[in-house]
C-alpha cells in the first residue's frame, strides 16, 4: 500500500527536476537567507528554527536538491539531506562541486531511513517528507533519528488549502469547501502523478504526541509586503495568502 | 469603564437576554441529565476520566449544568460566570436537585479565587468563546495546580471562516472572512463579543501561559445529532463534513 506512493513520487520528482528544480537549484543554494515556503518567507520573520544552528546535527527528509540543507549547512550545522529521488540528489552533488559546500547525501524515503536511533539535534523537512511521505511512517522515523530534547521542524500545505483546493492539480485554490475535512489523509489530485499527505491540525498533535513529541508551535505563515505569486508552484496567489495561511510549519521537541 | 469593562458588561447584557429566552428554561433538563456532553452537538465525554474527589472551576459557566454534572460524578466544581441571571438560574436549580457547589460573579479575566488551588479548569463556550484569551489563559494558569489540566471547547477557526456577518445566519460552505484578521469579533445583531482564534494562536498563547498541548479533538457531528434548535449557528449536516468545535486538552507544566 505504501510502497505505490514512494514509487509514484520517485516519478513525479524525477519529471519535476527535469522540468524546474535541476534549474533553479544554483539560485536557490546561492540564496544567503533561509526562506520558507513557495512566498520566500524569511526565517528570521518567523524564527521556527533554533536560534544558533552551529554544531547542530541535522537530517532533512525529502531534501530534493537540498538548496534547505545548504543554507543550514553555511550557518555551522551538520546536515545530512535524505532524498528518494536520484535525479534531485544528483543535482544535489552538482551544486556541492560547484559551491563546495558538502554534506552527506543519503537516497531513501522518508518512511525508512538507514540512518542511527538519537544520532541528530534537528529534523527538518520543508515540502518534503512532510507532505510526500506517509506520516505514519516518517514520523516515527524522525522520533527515532532525534536525540531526546531534538527539535522537528516541518513545513506542509495548509489544512486550508487541502479543503479549498480543486481536483485538477493545475488550478487554484478558491474560497470553496470542495472536500470534506474528517477522513482526510492520502490524496492524489487530478493529473498528478504523486501522492500527497495531508492531515487536519487535531491529527498531527495526535500523531506528534504519540511519537514522544512536545508541540512547541504551529507558525500559520502570511506572504510578506511585496511578496509575488509563485510561478511553478503555482496552486496560491499572493492575495489568497493574505487572507488565509497557505502553509504551516509545525514545531515539536522530543521529549 | 475601559473597554475590556465595556466588552464584559456587553457580554452580561446579551446573556440576560439569551438566559430569559433560552437558557433559563434549557437549564432543568441539562441538571437533571448525569451524562456529560460537550458542544451542541451533544457528543459525549471521553476525555475528562474520573472526576471523582477533584477540585474543578468552570470559567464562564452560564447556568452552570457542566459543574453540575461533575458535582453528580463527585468533583468538587466552583463555577464561575459574569452573568446574575444566569446565576440565579443555577441556584433555582441547585435548590431543585439538591446539588450545591459554590457559585461566584466574576468574569473569567479576574477570577477571585486563590491561586492553585483547582486540579481541573473547565470552558465549554464559556471563557472559551467570550472572554479575552490573553487575559482568561493566564487566570486559568494561575488557578491550577502544576499537573492540573485544562480542558475546553469553542467554535472552531473553520466555522468562524465559514461565518456570514449577519447574527441570525447559519454558515456556509466557503470562507468568508480572512484568517488573518483581530481575534475580537462583533456581531450585526448581537450585543457582546466573541473571540476567534487560529489553532496556531490558540497554541502559542497556551505555550506563553505554561501549558502544554496534550490534544485538540476536532468534533464531528455524531450521525444522530440535529441543528441546535436556539443557537442555530452550525447546521448539524455541516458538522459531518467539518469541524464545527474544537475541543483543546492541555496540562500546565510550571
Amino acid at each position: 500500500m505504501h510502497e505505490d506512493s514512494i514509487a509514484a513520487n520517485i516519478a513525479d520528482w524525477t519529471q519535476a527536476n527535469a522540468e524546474h528544480t535541476d534549474a533553479s537549484a544554483e539560485k536557490a543554494w546561492a540564496h544567503p537567507g533561509i526562506l520558507w515556503g513557495v512566498f520566500a518567507i524569511p526565517e528570521e520573520q518567523v524564527g521556527a528554527l533554533p536560534e544558533s544552528l552551529e554544531g547542530l546535527d541535522v537530517v532533512e527528509l525529502g531534501c530534493g536538491t537540498a538548496y534547505f540543507g545548504s543554507w543550514l549547512q553555511r550557518r555551522g550545522a551538520h546536515v545530512t539531506g535524505v532524498d528518494p529521488t536520484p535525479a534531485q540528489l544528483e543535482t544535489a552533488r552538482r551544486l556541492m562541486t560547484k559551491t563546495g559546500i558538502e554534506f552527506p547525501l543519503v537516497e531513501a524515503p522518508g518512511e525508512a531511513v538507514p540512518l542511527p536511533d538519537a544520532s541528530y539535534d534537528l529534523a527538518v523537512s520543508e515540502y518534503g517528507a512532510s507532505l510526500w511521505a506517509d506520516p505514519f511512517r516518517w514520523v516515527p522515523e524522525a522520533a527515532r533519528l532525534l536525540r531526546p530534547g531534538g527539535r522537528l521542524v516541518f513545513l506542509v500545505n495548509s489544512t486550508l488549502v487541502y479543503l479549498t483546493a480543486p481536483e485538477a492539480e493545475e488550478e487554484m485554490v478558491g474560497t470553496e469547501l470542495l472536500r470534506e475535512q474528517f477522513g482526510m489523509y492520502r490524496v492524489q489530485w487530478g493529473g498528478a502523478v504523486g501522492v500527497e499527505f495531508h492531515l487536519a491540525h487535531g491529527d498531527w498533535i495526535s500523531l506528534l504526541r504519540e511519537n514522544g513529541f512536545e508541540i512547541e508551535a504551529l507558525h500559520e505563515l502570511r506572504p510578506q509586503p511585496g511578496a509575488v505569486d509563485p510561478t511553478y508552484y503555482d496552486f496560491v496567489t499572493v492575495e489568497w495568502a493574505e487572507q488565509w495561511p497557505a502553509e504551516e510549519i509545525w514545531v515539536a521537541r522530543k521529549s | 469603564m475601559s473597554s475590556a469593562d465595556e466588552r464584559i458588561a456587553a457580554n452580561v447584557a446579551q446573556w440576560t437576554k439569551t438566559n430569559r429566552e433560552f437558557t433559563d428554561r434549557d437549564a432543568e433538563r441539562k441538571w437533571r441529565d448525569p451524562q456529560i456532553y460537550w458542544g451542541e452537538f451533544g457528543t459525549r465525554d471521553e476525555w475528562l476520566g474520573d472526576v471523582a474527589g477533584l477540585d474543578v472551576v468552570e470559567l464562564g459557566a452560564g447556568t452552570a449544568y457542566f459543574s453540575a454534572k461533575l458535582a453528580r460524578a463527585g468533583a468538587r466544581p466552583v463555577a464561575v460566570d459574569p452573568t446574575p441571571a444566569q446565576l440565579d438560574t443555577a441556584r433555582r436549580l441547585q435548590r431543585e436537585t439538591g446539588l450545591e457547589f459554590p457559585l461566584v460573579e466574576a468574569p473569567a479575566e479576574h477570577v477571585p479565587l486563590p491561586d492553585s488551588s483547582f486540579d481541573l479548569a473547565i470552558s465549554e463556550y464559556g471563557a472559551s468563546l467570550w472572554a479575552d484569551p490573553e487575559r482568561w489563559l493566564a487566570e486559568a494558569a494561575r488557578l491550577l495546580r502544576p499537573g492540573g489540566r485544562l480542558l475546553f471547547l469553542t467554535m472552531s477557526t473553520l466555522a468562524h471562516l465559514c461565518t456570514p456577518d449577519a447574527d441570525d445566519e447559519p454558515i456556509v460552505n466557503r470562507l468568508v472572512r480572512p484568517q488573518f484578521a483581530p481575534w475580537e469579533t462583533h456581531w450585526e445583531g448581537y450585543g457582546g463579543a466573541e473571540f476567534h482564534l487560529s489553532h496556531g494562536d490558540w497554541i502559542r498563547l497556551l505555550r506563553r501561559n505554561g501549558f502544554a498541548i496534550d490534544a485538540l479533538h476536532e468534533l464531528q457531528a455524531p450521525s444522530e445529532a440535529t441543528t441546535h434548535p436556539y443557537y442555530l449557528v452550525i447546521p448539524a449536516d455541516w458538522a459531518r463534513k467539518w469541524p464545527g468545535e474544537d475541543l483543546w486538552e492541555c496540562t500546565r507544566t510550571r
